[in-house]
């Protein structure tokens, strides 16, 4: 059985010169996700939170369950109910692969009978305004509804590939810097990527794109669309002329040199869905990437 | 085919660096606290020392694991890197690359497929969930849940705010530090593994247990509502605990063991009375292992597994409940069979 895309909604902030709160925008774009899909926050299963930077670096709860909180997906859980089926939510990180991660993982439990339908949700933005280093990424959150299908549309092969000699070549860590805060110090988010990173992510995303063309026994002309991860910069100019696809391999225009990171596919998403072209296409590659390097790609079948 | 898990081995690294709850309370300038030690049953701790931190024991537990288990690095099917903290080269917090990527790099585990998640102090046993997915739909036949947990830096922070016994930074000095491993596998004996894994996510609950980054100091810092969180958790984990135990087909006393998320002494024994109360009934025994190690945070269940393989104390086919309480509210409850692990942990003489 397959797993199918119910709804795809976005969030950006409203004011340009403020970065805005990623758990608040995550849940800005899980929220409108669930009223354009009609489902119900207790008919959510799992809540996978797959946003890396997070407001104020917060390290417990679970950002996924501020989410669960803020969309009101709460239950009645009396002792004398039997009812065990809650909501359970989580956070997972695997840089730009994040939400096909996710998905897989509730393609699993759907594809168990374990849940009706699962999110992933994802959400990033500077998390203490002001205090980062080379920080280029776009605040911008996106959520994704996914129910089973009862054929073998919508999602059925998942695989990710890994590069790990390429592990050094994107790290983003944060570091203590003494003489910030008029000396009293301070934590700075430093972003580091080489200059080769990005030529390298073309490389193993293009070997990955066709070793799971392989795998998966089909063509590239037969793929009528491939949605692909938006970072780093370049990324998705350079793999078009790779691989000879235009139009069919989505880009999302970019304005200055900052990036959608791991909403990135949800937001090429969005553009198709909006448009109607997903809907109208019958095999979709998903294409992730991310630093380690690992590609994520996955199938998505639509009956016509 | 119904392919099901089990647990095939686990590891552990603490620290060596002790810090005993008398010397961390004579740091506070405004003594406040009585009897910290008798209520937490905490006596002292293990903190990591410089050249220490989130990687390095999330690695040495790795390697750990691996000494005990069949399998070698380089047949690993998937690390799962379940910690709350993610400190590298000290206090320097990692985002990216995930954290699991750098250790399939340290151990040499080439094939793995990697991820990082994050679940308060439930991460491991949740880790346990998502590979118990993988492993039934056959994707993968193994797979290494490891975590690393530095915070006994929250202490440093708490230690300085402190002014009151009601102080919402007092859980903080609970904690300790450990590194922890286990690697799951693929089993088809029905006698044997994990019987069953239950989550759910109380989210009315989640501002009751925060932790974040500092903003102008190195380390964490952490603020928690323990009276409310452990009535809560007490309260609401019932049906849960019940629920399990009906798809287990189980009674609460044909549990051998049940091990609790270690927080306090008193907490575990408040909530051991109040499932009596509500089941009429206890499990065989309930671990209690926190006196030498502290609350340690996403490892604590693991930790207190290993340190029981060693002392010899469970037996093969003993049921065993593995019960989280995390900030979010997260409650789990995980069952399963202890397998011929055991034979494989301490010394038989």
């Amino acid at each position: 059985m397959g797993t199918l895309i119910n709804m795809v909604a976005v969030a950006r902030p409203h004011l340009r010169f403020y970065p805005g709160n990623s758990i608040r925008l995550s849940a800005r774009a899980a929220r409108q996700c669930l009223i354009d899909s009609g489902v119900k926050p207790g008919d959510l299963g799992l809540i996978i939170n797959t946003g890396i930077y997070r407001h104020r670096n917060i390290g417990e709860p679970a950002i996924a369950s501020l989410i669960q909180e803020m969309i009101s997906t709460k239950r009645a859980n009396k002792v004398n109910s039997c009812n065990c089926n809650n909501t359970f939510s989580f956070d997972l990180n695997n840089g730009g692969c994040g939400m096909m991660t996710g998905i897989e993982i509730i393609h699993g439990s759907l594809n168990n009978h374990e849940i009706s339908y699962g999110m992933v949700v994802t959400g990033d933005s500077e998390p203490f305004p002001g205090m980062s280093k080379e920080f280029n990424i776009n605040s911008a959150a996106a959520a994704i509804i996914l129910s089973e299908s009862n054929d073998s549309n919508g999602f059925s092969l998942f695989r990710t590939y890994h590069y790990p000699k390429y592990s050094e070549e994107f790290r983003s860590c944060t570091f203590y810097n003494k003489t910030g805060n008029n000396g009293k110090g301070k934590n700075i988010l430093n972003v580091i990527q080489k200059a080769s990173y990005p030529d390298f992510c073309v490389d193993c995303a293009v070997k990955s794109l066709f070793t799971f063309l392989d795998e998966c026994g089909k063509a590239l002309d037969e793929i009528d669309l491939i949605i692909p991860s938006q970072s780093p910069t370049g990324l998705t100019k350079k793999m078009k002329i790779h691989i000879g696809m235009d139009d069919n391999f989505i880009e999302l225009s970019n304005k200055g040199n900052k990036v959608f990171h791991t909403a990135g596919m949800a937001f090429a998403l969005k553009k198709v869905w909006d448009d109607n072209r997903f809907k109208n296409s019958k095999n979709i590659i998903f294409l992730t990437v991310g630093s380690g390097i690992n590609v994520s790609v996955a199938l998505y079948k639509n009956q016509k | 085919m119904d392919w099901r898990c089990q647990i095939e081995s686990i590891g552990v690294k603490m620290p060596v660096k002790r810090l005993t709850t008398t010397e961390l309370l004579n740091k506070i300038k405004t003594p406040c606290i009585n009897k910290f030690g008798l209520l937490t049953g905490i006596s002292e701790r293990k903190v990591c020392s410089s050249g220490e931190d989130s990687f390095s024991l999330a690695v040495d537990a790795a390697k750990d694991c691996l000494s005990f288990s069949k399998y070698r690095a380089d047949e690993l099917d998937m690390i799962i890197n379940c910690s709350i903290t993610k400190y590298k080269d000290g206090l320097s917090h990692l985002y990216e690359p995930a954290f699991s990527t750098l250790i399939k790099k340290a151990i040499g585990a080439g094939k793995a497929m990697t991820f990082d998640i994050s679940n308060a102090c439930a991460g491991m046993l949740t880790g346990v969930y998502i590979a118990d997915k993988f492993i039934r739909q056959g994707i993968i036949k193994n797979c290494m849940i490891v975590s690393g947990e530095y915070i006994s830096n929250i202490c440093d922070h708490a230690i300085k705010n402190i002014k009151t016994s009601v102080s919402s930074e007092l859980s903080s000095l609970t904690l300790g530090d450990c590194g922890a491993a286990a690697i799951v596998e693929r089993t088809t004996d029905n006698n044997n593994g994990l019987i069953v894994s239950g989550f759910t996510t109380l989210s009315k609950y989640s501002n009751l247990c925060t932790g974040r980054q500092n903003r102008y100091a190195p380390g964490g810092r952490m603020k928690t509502n323990a009276k409310k969180i452990h009535h809560s958790a007490i309260y609401e984990s019932v049906p849960i605990v019940k629920d399990a135990l009906k798809k287990s087909n189980l009674s609460f006393k044909e549990i051998a063991w049940l091990i609790p998320h270690q927080t306090s002494r008193s907490s575990i024994i408040s909530g051991a009375n109040y499932y009596l109360g509500y089941f009429g009934e206890k499990p065989g025994q309930i671990a209690v292992t926190l006196k030498e190690t502290g609350n340690t945070a996403s490892t604590t269940h693991f930790l207190a597994l290993y340190r029981y393989l060693n002392e010899r104390r469970f037996s093969e086919h003993d049921n065993i409940m593995l019960l989280c309480f995390a900030s979010g509210l997260i409650i789990g409850a995980v069952i399963f069979k202890m397998n011929k692990m055991v034979y494989r942990y301490g010394n038989i003489n």
